[in-house]
């Protein structure tokens, strides 16, 4: 029991980790991003070509992590400005369409490019005991990366200058122009952190095993569950979401049956929109 | 249409309106039934190729209705079809009744699934946006139900379906008119829904829910009757390839495979249309089969066509080939009539 908890802690601190970067983007400028575990996959080819070349591994990963920021700010600056043209409804249903059609692109790209493409970093070492269970060492790693990327965005939001201005455009997108912030700097700028977020998540995720080229879409399923359940734009919900998910993950996979997992999880969502549909801690 | 008996003249003239509005129905239908004689009656490979086209348009018909008309976004195509599909299989398997009753149970299904989902979306007032999450979370926890339920479904390995009359199964010519029969079915449906006061609430609701509802327009109701008659048509359509094909399985129905092809066709033949799913579904299968050896370029090509639609041609690519048409006969036949002003 112990252990399946402590499982489903890792797991959650992954989907947390995985649902922030959708959640950010989608809070802050009502777009979500389809294309998410597509850029995440995407980070996971690039770091395993870079590693193939003989790079370094922790070079690697952050040539990934550039990668994927790059590729969002591009995003940004190209379909999303035709997004962001639209209001309200309109804006979403627009955004969902052509992070959609990217989310084809890059995957259907990859897929025909590197078709055994993939990646897994592998950490090498004996099991550390935690409570008197033994975990691997790459999913000790993993989830410590997942607290530290959660603790410096608290820290970002809540404490800096551009985090406040951040928080302001996610309140209020006029009244925070008329106090001279630039919304539109700031989408970019999320957009960004929230590819460089893709480009972690490819890195942890293949700590706890390979992640393979066709990833893409369930890692968008779950990433949008986290965001759904977590509340739009709450970085603390979205971990917290990914907790609860996670552990529930594991303890239904263990006591009652895989298939019926999935469904569960995928069933909390949908609760989520129909009785509180801002999520846990959504405004 | 309905309402012919008030008085002659009036009667006349909607009849003429009305032969009016079925005249591209009628010209479908006659392309449709010709193709075969004269393109590919021969080649069984070709007449699959062209049943499953047509299969996708019935799809396209049916969410055209949901998303099209009352602005719903049903991302549960393929698993709205994969109900009607599998409840036919597995009823008839189970009690041996005839194989139609199945398939009306099936359509049953499919049609009170699709109602009912409208009818959660309508009370917790959920956006496009939401309705789409939800639609495809139910998607999701289909698909999975499917693998997981292996007594019933028998998993990835699928179910043969059986028991199809002779012509439907073996002789693709055969299943090639019964489902051109389908398609034209469910366009006459269409378009009787777009002439009748329905349609009337379809248009104001779609261009302004809140004006609608002020007109006294029960945007609510409409919503779920949409949902109800699209869903039936794809749970129709999806019961009947199972037959057609002898077999199924949760790829048959994926959301991948699915719902991604539907709503590129029918964004591609214009959302709202009556004839754009399936001109959509036909250029689609024609750039499918061109494409048959390359799929992942494939997946590309399909995502730019999706961000190249929705980016620049937002009523669809055939609506904008016509009108560019129009404008530009209009303009051949406006020059004369400009040149001496000009001099």
């Amino acid at each position: 029991m112990r252990a399946v908890i402590l499982d489903g802690i890792v797991l959650g601190l992954a989907y947390g980790l995985l649902g922030v970067g959708m959640t950010l983007v989608y809070g802050l400028g009502g777009v979500i991003n389809l294309a998410y575990g597509q850029m995440v996959v995407l980070g996971a080819i690039v770091i395993s070509l870079l590693m193939d070349d003989g790079v370094p591994t922790v070079v690697a990963a952050l040539g990934g992590v550039l990668a994927t920021a790059g590729v969002a700010v591009l995003l940004d600056l190209t379909l999303m400005r035709a997004v962001y043209r639209q209001r309200g409804e309109e804006r979403t249903l627009l955004g969902l369409l052509l992070t959609l059609g990217v989310a084809f692109v890059i995957g259907g790209l990859l897929v025909s490019r590197y078709p055994a493409g993939g990646l897994y970093i592998s950490i090498s070492g004996e099991p550390i005991s935690i409570l008197g269970v033994p975990m691997a060492r790459g999913s000790i790693w993993a989830s410590v990366m997942a607290l530290a990327v959660a603790a410096a965005l608290l820290l970002f939001f809540g404490a800096t200058t551009f985090g406040r201005g951040v928080r302001s455009v996610i309140q209020d997108e006029i009244g925070a122009r008329l106090v001279g912030i630039n919304p539109s700097f700031v989408r970019t700028v999320i957009f960004a952190l929230s590819g460089a977020l893709a480009g972690i998540v490819a890195i942890t995720s293949s700590m706890n095993g390979p992640l393979t080229v066709n990833a893409g879409f369930e890692l968008t399923t779950f990433a949008l569950i986290v965001t759904v359940v977590g509340g739009l734009g709450s970085v603390a919900g979205a971990f917290l979401a990914g907790l609860l998910l996670g552990v529930v993950n594991t303890l239904s996979a263990n006591y009652i049956g895989q298939y019926i997992t999935s469904v569960i999880l995928l069933g909390a969502a949908a609760l989520t929109i129909l009785i509180r549909p801002r999520g846990l801690l959504g405004r | 249409m309905e309402r012919t008996e008030s008085g002659p003249r009036r009667g006349a003239r909607l009849a003429g309106s009305a032969g009016r509005a079925l005249l591209p129905i009628v010209a479908a239908a006659a392309i449709l039934a010709v193709l075969p004689s004269i393109w590919f009656e021969d080649s069984p490979y070709t007449t699959s190729l062209a049943v499953r086209a047509l299969v996708f348009g019935a799809y396209g018909i049916g969410f055209n209705l949901i998303f099209g008309c009352t602005n719903q976004l049903f991302l549960c195509v393929g698993a709205l079809a994969g109900i009607g599909g599998y409840s036919t299989a597995i009823f008839v398997d189970r009690t041996s009744l005839p194989i139609w009753v199945g398939i009306a149970v099936g359509t049953a299904s499919a049609a009170i699934v699709g109602g009912l989902l409208s009818w959660i979306a309508v009370r917790r007032s959920l956006g496009i946006i939401f309705t789409g999450i939800v639609t495809l979370v139910f998607s999701l926890a289909f698909a999975n139900l499917l693998l997981g339920r292996r007594d019933l479904t028998g998993s990835e390995t699928g179910l043969l379906v059986t028991g199809a009359p002779a012509g439907l199964a073996d002789d693709q010519v055969g299943a090639y008119y019964l489902f051109a029969g389908v398609v034209v079915g469910f366009l006459v449906i269409f378009r009787v829904l777009q002439l009748s006061h329905v349609g009337w609430a379809f248009r104001g609701l779609r261009d302004d829910e809140v004006a609608a509802e002020l007109a006294g327009v029960d945007v609510a109701r409409y919503r779920i009757y949409a949902a109800t008659v699209g869903s039936a048509m794809i749970g129709l359509a999806g019961a009947l390839y199972a037959y057609s094909s002898g077999f199924i399985n949760p790829a048959t129905y994926a959301f991948d495979f699915v719902d991604v092809r539907v709503l590129v066709l029918v964004a591609f033949g214009g959302l709202g249309t009556l004839l754009g799913p399936v001109i959509g579904a036909g250029v689609l299968a024609f750039v499918d089969e061109q494409l048959s050896a390359r799929l992942e370029l494939r997946e590309v090509l399909y995502g730019v066509f999706v961000i190249a639609i929705f980016l620049f041609l937002r009523r669809g690519v055939v609506a904008t080939v016509v009108d560019l048409f129009n404008r530009v006969v209009a303009y051949l036949r406006a020059r004369p009539a400009l040149r001496p002003s000009r001099e």
